[in-house]
């Protein structure tokens, strides 16, 4: 065996992020992380807003009426979202990691998925 | 007579000391042959300096996993019909998340310690091999004979997993499939090997590793039920000594 | 005292085998190979564990080398061996009447055989032929062509072998009289020539033979003849299953995994480095394949591809002897450091390897005997797991 001169391809931490000819396994994998990096990312803005009443009540009321802007009632909508494919998704994940519908796993995905657009229909329209 | 594609073979090209790089290799070939045909023609006729590895052609040796368009295949039987069309270009590239020797090949070195390290099965009975039931037609001799293992080793479970892409440091799938193969009641010493970090806990449900597996493993099934496993000794061991 | 250092040109059974066996008995191996373990013909084998049966008949020498090498191989190499036995099957009278000669003469051979009645044949493997005339039971068996030649060069590994793999040798190094005393290889992988330097050169390239004999300006009288294999993608049967006559086309069906491989033909080729599969062969596969075991009409091919054997001596095609010669050409061409082995059968390889490195072993001054028939070997994975 020739002595290894090269090493394994630097995309490291990155080449998850776009499942590109993958199976749907891969899709679901991509979509549970990018979700719980934008719900994560949102756990921090959410804490850090909740410092501002620390700090009274006219902090937070001037606060409030940025949230009246459009992107970021979109930004609402998108983590309310987030949290439904991430939690749905997360219990086929549970599912499996326990050897329940592991062979079916494509179509728990998709059922699931199923419900969850159905469920951010119903609550995109309560919303606006 | 049989059907003539024109295609062209993008392969990518590493030697030591030289950036890699893609060679385009143009070929008539029949829709009907397989890819590594068209490599090794390649080889034979194109290009002498491409180093690849082959050996049985037949999906029993592993040793020609490569990416084909981005995806794992075996070549020796994936069909140039079923991933290609007259006038296509076939991307051909190494197994992902192992050291490159040299153009296709890879350095299996570290994948093979790990099967060890699991002590995988190369030989099992029949009857243990098989997934679902038997034919009912096979008698209860069945059982005595043997045959080589589902797990051929080729290592496209490894390439294609997002897990071993951030870390050559987890088992991966084709051996927590080998210590699930055994079990952990016929083999206790597994478990400190697979609950750990790097063991079976690491896996995060991308089933990527099933949908490329060539050889029927299902590593994935068997993570999971090995997970079971693993929790039921944890319980027991638990519960028993209270 | 330094180790007499051989090199050894070739990683298929032969090369394995060879410097497995020169290393045992106190020799520095370098193996150098321009691809990688089992590229030529040993790859592509059927796969089959020779009883000998198939020789017992039309080539007594190679039926006994076979039976007896069965028996070491199932010992020392059991981690790719599927040992189920094996099948001879009549279809037709005509393959009865092959059945006299062939318990005689496999009993000449000490090959064991149980004639079975066709319901009991049927009982042990459903899926054959329904019409089966008679069969009998002989210590056939299927093994896995890379991880038999991993586990020797593992254990050659193991034991101080160096493997360059993607070596190409380009020409031979000489001394002052003409004499080999070295080999000229390009590392493929760096676009890098390298001399290595050794005491004797080991030619075991198989149906390459001849085209390394020639860098030496000589002949290897190798005749390669290729043959087609297609595996099929159902387990049918639990053993070799083997048609009772005299060797011909197709008459071979070996399990494997979840596949059959159905194999071979025979016929000549001028150009070895790649010979292309034809519909014909693929056919007459199908057709000889299907007699045995009527299910592979109804399966799918998981693999098609041909592969050239090393015929040794005159003669063509299916009336060459399948054992093997070793050739050493300071005997044959006055022309000392090289010697070439090369015909035989997989399953042979250790006892080729054997005489191989008596020869050698003879020219560099040791003498150690052969330890290879008691030795276990290591596990394949060992050829990966070794530094090198």
């Amino acid at each position: 065996m020739n002595t290894t001169r090269n090493q394994p391809s630097a995309r490291k931490f990155w080449s998850w992020f776009i499942p590109l000819r993958r199976d749907i396994g891969s899709w679901a994998f991509a979509l549970n992380r990018i979700t719980a990096l934008g719900l994560t990312l949102y756990l921090f803005l959410h804490l850090g807003v909740l410092g501002l009443l620390a700090q009274g009540p006219g902090a937070y009321d001037d606060f409030l009426v940025l949230t009246e802007n459009p992107f970021i009632k979109l930004g609402e909508w998108a983590v309310v979202a987030a949290a439904i494919l991430h939690g749905l998704n997360g219990i086929r994940i549970v599912l499996t990691s326990f050897g329940v519908g592991v062979t079916r796993q494509k179509q728990l995905f998709y059922g699931f998925m199923l419900i969850a657009v159905f469920v951010i229909l119903i609550f995109t329209a309560r919303m606006y | 007579m049989t059907e003539q594609w024109n295609i062209t073979l993008r392969i990518y090209r590493q030697k030591e000391n030289e950036a890699p790089h893609f060679d385009n290799f143009n070929m008539e070939v029949s829709p009907d042959e397989y890819v590594l045909d068209a490599v090794e023609r390649a080889w034979a006729f194109h290009d002498r300096t491409l180093c690849f590895r082959h050996a049985c052609h037949h999906s029993t040796c592993g040793a020609c996993g490569m990416r084909v368009n981005g995806v794992e295949k075996l070549s020796c039987i994936t069909l140039i019909r079923d991933i290609a069309h007259n006038g296509a270009t076939l991307k051909v590239e190494p197994l992902r998340n192992f050291p490159v020797v040299s153009d296709l090949a890879v350095d299996m070195g570290f994948f093979y310690r790990k099967m060890e390290s699991v002590g995988a099965r190369a030989v099992l009975p029949v009857m243990e091999a098989e997934i679902g039931n038997p034919p009912a037609q096979w008698e209860a001799e069945a059982s005595q004979y043997i045959r080589l293992s589902d797990c051929i080793e080729c290592g496209l479970c490894i390439s294609a997993c997002p897990i071993m892409a951030t870390t050559p440091e987890y088992l991966g799938p084709a051996p927590l499939a080998a210590a699930q193969d055994h079990g952990i009641q016929r083999k206790p010493e597994l478990l400190s090997i697979v609950d750990g970090e790097d063991g079976v806990w690491r896996c995060h449900s991308a089933f990527e590793c099933t949908a490329v597996c060539p050889s029927f493993v299902d590593p994935a099934r068997r993570i999971m039920d090995l997970r079971k496993q693993v929790v039921g000794a944890r319980l027991s061991k638990l519960f028993g000594k209270a | 005292m330094s180790k007499p250092h051989v090199i050894v040109i070739g990683a298929g059974f032969t090369g394995v085998a060879t410097a497995h066996d020169l290393a045992l008995r106190g020799c520095a191996v370098t193996v150098v190979e321009r691809g990688d373990l089992c590229h030529g013909t040993s790859g592509r084998t059927h796969g089959l564990l020779h009883s000998g049966g198939r020789y017992a008949v039309s080539d007594k020498e190679s039926a006994i080398e076979c039976i007896d090498e069965n028996l070491i191989l199932r010992r020392i190499v059991p981690q790719v061996i599927e040992p189920n036995g094996g099948l001879f099957i009549a279809i037709e009278e005509g393959d009865l009447a092959y059945a006299e000669q062939f318990i005689e003469s496999c009993e000449e051979c000490h090959i064991p055989l149980e004639e079975l009645k066709p319901q009991e044949a049927l009982k042990l493997e459903p899926n054959i032929n329904p019409k089966v005339l008679t069969a009998f039971l002989i210590p056939d068996g299927t093994f896995d062509p890379l991880r038999l030649a991993l586990a020797f060069a593992g254990t050659a590994k193991h034991n101080g072998a160096r493997f360059r793999t993607f070596h190409e040798v380009q020409g031979f190094l000489t001394d002052g009289q003409g004499n080999v005393n070295g080999v000229k290889v390009l590392d493929r992988a760096a676009n890098k020539v390298e001399e290595l330097r050794a005491e004797v050169v080991v030619n075991a390239t198989g149906a390459w033979a001849g085209e390394i004999t020639g860098m030496a300006g000589l002949d290897a009288p190798v005749k390669p003849t290729p043959g087609i294999m297609v595996a099929y993608n159902q387990r049918f049967v639990q053993r070799a299953i083997n048609r009772l006559n005299t060797p011909s086309d197709g008459d071979i069906v070996l399990p494997q995994r979840r596949m059959v491989v159905v194999g071979t033909t025979s016929f000549d080729a001028e150009n070895v480095d790649y010979i292309p599969v034809t519909e014909e062969q693929t056919q007459l596969m199908l057709e000889r394949g299907s007699a045995l075991i009527p299910g592979i009409r109804n399966a799918k091919p998981r693999g098609i591809y041909m592969a050239a054997r090393p015929l040794v001596g005159g003669g063509s095609g299916r009336s060459i002897a399948r054992t093997f010669k070793c050739y050493d050409h300071k005997e044959t061409h006055n022309l000392d450091g090289l010697v070439t082995i090369t015909g035989g059968k997989a399953t042979t390889l250790r006892a080729m390897a054997e005489k191989t490195t008596d020869i050698v072993c003879a020219k560099v001054g040791i003498d150690k005997p052969c330890v290879t028939k008691e030795t276990p070997l290591l596990s394949y994975r060992q050829y990966y797991s070794s530094p090198n």
